[in-house]
């Protein structure tokens, strides 16, 4: 395909995959796209752009900021150009997460259980047991189904060479999904009827398959199980996705406030009495979740719920005691969870990691921190991590004592090139840096991944941080059907 | 119905009933210090919507434009109609799950609506109506979203109960200012500007002409006011709707909730319907007053106890 006006002013960097470009030129999964936006009259995306701001602040789809006494509402940034996935490169991502997440699941039941992975010599005792969100409350706890993780969301990249890396596995309550359900509700107002001349899988059915899943986990002797979505409350960032998660499956969206725990039973405070709950999908961190097992001074959470779940009279979704899964020290080790648990090769390669607590490595990454990116194991949104391209000799320094002074706490990696993706900015297309988050749903069914997820861009030029929290933004994923 | 949804479902029908009352309220005396021959007072509305004490009322009470800023825009003023919006939208965002989407969606752009900075231009420097115009016609256009879109179940009669039960308290509220006006001196003469002022804020001039062939006297609009089954502002019709909306969750209930709260709602209905109160008399209608606003206040501390989990 020869190139159109509107690529004029896109210019890949070299050692970057290009989501949309390859040496040869547009990819074909792009030719109806870029042929569209090509023929629109120059101000059509200025318009399309302010468009999309529009619709996000009408129908409400904000977060609020609150300084001064008064609440600015927020977008969370949209770029109406989407990323194109192709069918054969979603079946390796489908396969991979599907593998991924079979071993972790093994891992959450073998390390709150028995123990095997321990004693076998794979993961250090020492590396589990400083982790602080190992939950020792969890031991010999049955979860139902054996299912841990209900709900995940893992953060792939992708580096120069086009394959998918996995960066980080998020075990406890992901969040995004309803930007992904939302940007694609934006992309059909804003591009009609390019999506099905696209032959773009559909993403609508992500609540049902959850809400499925979620009745699927209550007691047997059930048969019209209340479900429930319990939500930290309104001032929650995430909160927008609570409620529409809770409108989209027809369940309560309510407040720890609402639940009550009578005898070991969950029961939440309704109009007309006390009613029993038999699932909660919980959007609480586990910290939270009960003020007379964890945090004392949580008011977030629900006294006494952690017995119910313990006794097996409610499930909650996903399963305290997941971080463990989760923590950047520990990931490092799932390539030989996969081999050690289900005598496979991993499909998705994990970022080379190394642990800090090891003085070889910790050598190493000092030695070569301009390289590195620094992150501390229990944080997520961009915080706590320090990138070496970019940071000051002060900033090092500082980081290097933090390391020394807990070096559990650190883990390092190579800076990945992540791959590029054209954004509409300024009034012309320009690459920008992208991550893939997909949703997966584990049930007692088994796993389902929903063919999109939660494409997020570095926005600043040059940035590699796609966290909303650091100038992030998002955009619609399509995966086409083969 | 969770006791915390019904509650924001409750208050979020009576901010917004509050803010369309507000607006005609505005838009009337409004109305009525353009036509003034003298400096209009607007001492009244800034003791009923707002907090100023009495030095920074003098300060203002005859500057219609900043009369309206305060009321309408000041975040410092509690009651202002911003707060007012943000207060029913803060309870709409978290009941979305028991609302719909396209009345989410309207009350989210009322929100955006009042904070455009055109509306502040409007009122401090264009035509003040343009802008209440807009407001209430926005307001309206919400109210027919619920009539249109709400499924006719427990959220929807909690959102009527506390809508009418508003406008029951507005309507007492605005006829006890109006008279108050004048010492409850029915003979007084700016007695009937008054009560036309009062039809006005009630919307109610209409049905009042109509009814009484143009002829303005006192004991016929107190009548339309209190008694009128189908003006809407009246407080009869309010009374009566709470009644009805109310019975209609009689069902989902459990009895030991329903009966204190109902048997209030009857001996309220009952005080104002079967009362002998003299419309020709100011101290009897004030003592009905009296009475149908210290009702309303008990149905609505026994719909606190028995439905939203206060004890």
């Amino acid at each position: 395909m020869m190139p159109p006006k509107i690529m004029e002013s896109y210019h890949t960097q070299a050692d970057v995959w290009d989501e949309l470009m390859s040496e040869k030129g547009v990819r074909e999964s792009y030719h109806h796209l870029v042929k569209t936006i090509d023929t629109l009259p120059a101000e059509e995306l200025d318009n399309k752009d302010e468009l999309a701001k529009k619709l996000f602040m009408t129908q409400g789809i904000t977060f609020t900021v609150y300084s001064d006494n008064e609440g600015v509402e927020k977008i969370f940034p949209f770029d109406i150009i989407p990323r194109i996935i192709e069918a054969r490169e979603w079946a390796i991502i489908e396969a991979g997460i599907s593998q991924r997440l079979k071993a972790l699941n093994i891992f959450l039941k073998d390390i709150y259980h028995q123990q095997f992975i321990i004693k076998d010599g794979i993961i250090p005792a020492k590396l589990i047991y400083s982790c602080p969100l190992f939950l020792r409350e969890m031991i010999n706890v049955d979860v139902p189904f054996d299912i841990y993780s209900h709900i995940s969301g893992i953060d792939l990249i992708r580096d120069a060479d086009g394959s998918f890396y996995v960066l980080e596995d998020n075990l406890r309550t992901p969040s995004g999904v309803s930007y992904m359900l939302e940007n694609r509700s934006i992309t059909f107002r804003i591009f009609p009827d390019l999506i099905p001349r696209n032959n773009v899988r559909r993403v609508i059915e992500y609540p049902s398959l959850l809400l499925q899943n979620l009745m699927g986990l209550a007691n047997r002797q059930t048969s019209n199980p209340t479900v429930v979505l319990l939500t930290p409350g309104v001032y929650n960032s995430a909160y927008f996705e609570h409620t529409t998660l809770a409108r989209l499956m027809g369940i309560e969206l309510v407040e720890g406030r609402d639940l009550v725990v009578e005898n070991h039973h969950v029961y939440m405070k309704t109009t007309r009495g006390l009613q029993k709950v038999d699932v909660i999908y919980r959007r609480v961190d586990d910290d939270f979740i009960d003020p007379l097992t964890f945090r004392p001074d949580s008011v977030l959470g629900v006294p006494g719920i952690y017995w119910a779940y313990r006794k097996g009279n409610v499930a909650i979704v996903n399963a305290m005691g997941n971080g463990v899964a989760d923590d950047k020290a520990v990931y490092s080790y799932v390539p030989e969870m996969i081999r050690y648990y289900l005598n496979e090769e991993p499909i998705l390669k994990n970022v080379p990691t190394y642990e800090l607590n090891v003085p070889e490595n910790r050598s190493m990454v000092f030695a070569n921190m301009d390289k590195m990116v620094v992150k501390k194991t229990n944080e997520s949104g961009g915080y706590g991590m320090l990138m070496g391209n970019k940071a000051t000799p002060e900033e090092m320094e500082a980081y290097k004592k933090a390391i020394l002074e807990d070096p559990r706490n650190f883990i390092a990696q190579p800076i990945i090139n992540l791959s590029s993706s054209p954004c509409y900015i300024n009034g012309k297309l320009q690459p920008r840096r992208v991550d893939l988050r997909p949703f997966a749903l584990y049930g007692p069914e088994g796993i389902k991944i929903v063919p999109g997820g939660l494409t997020r861009v570095a926005l600043r030029e040059g940035s590699l941080v796609v966290n909303s929290s650091q100038g992030g933004g998002s955009k619609d994923t399509w995966v086409l059907g083969s | 119905m969770l006791s915390r949804v019904a509650e924001s479902v409750f208050w979020l029908a009576r901010y917004m009933e509050r803010t369309n009352g507000l607006l005609r309220v505005l838009r009337t005396n409004y109305v009525a210090s353009q036509d003034e021959m003298k400096e209009y007072n607007w001492r009244s509305v800034l003791q009923t919507y707002g907090y100023l004490n009495p030095a920074q009322i003098a300060k203002i009470e005859y500057d219609s434009r900043a009369v309206l800023q305060y009321v309408l825009l000041d975040r410092n003023n509690d009651a202002s109609l911003i707060n007012n919006i943000t207060r029913a939208r803060e309870n709409a965002k978290a009941v979305q799950d028991h609302i719909t989407k396209e009345m989410w969606h309207n009350l989210n752009a009322y929100y955006l609506l009042i904070r455009e900075p055109q509306i502040e231009q409007t009122v401090k420097y264009g035509d003040p109506l343009t802008a209440l115009d807009a407001l209430l016609k926005h307001g309206l256009f919400l109210y027919g979203t619920i009539t249109m879109t709400m499924t006719r179940g427990e959220a929807y009669n909690f959102l009527n109960v506390g809508q009418y039960l508003e406008r029951a308290i507005i309507s007492t509220d605005v006829t006890d200012i109006k008279l108050k006006e004048v010492g409850y001196d029915l003979k007084h003469e700016a007695m009937l500007p008054s009560l036309r002022y009062l039809l006005f804020s009630l919307s109610g001039y209409e049905t009042y002409l109509k009814s009484s062939k143009g002829v303005v006297e006192c004991e016929s609009i107190m009548k339309q006011v209190l008694y009128n089954q189908d003006f809407v502002h009246s407080i009869l019709y309010c009374m009566e709707h709470i009644d009805r909306y109310f019975k209609r969750l009689h069902l989902q209930s459990i009895s030991e909730s329903y009966q204190p709260v109902q048997f209030l709602i009857g001996k309220g209905l009952s005080n104002l319907k079967y009362s002998s109160c003299n419309l020709k008399d100011g101290a009897s209608i004030k003592s009905l007053l009296v009475q149908t606003r210290k009702d309303l206040q008990q149905i609505s501390r026994a719909l606190n106890t028995n439905y939203f989990g206060y004890t």
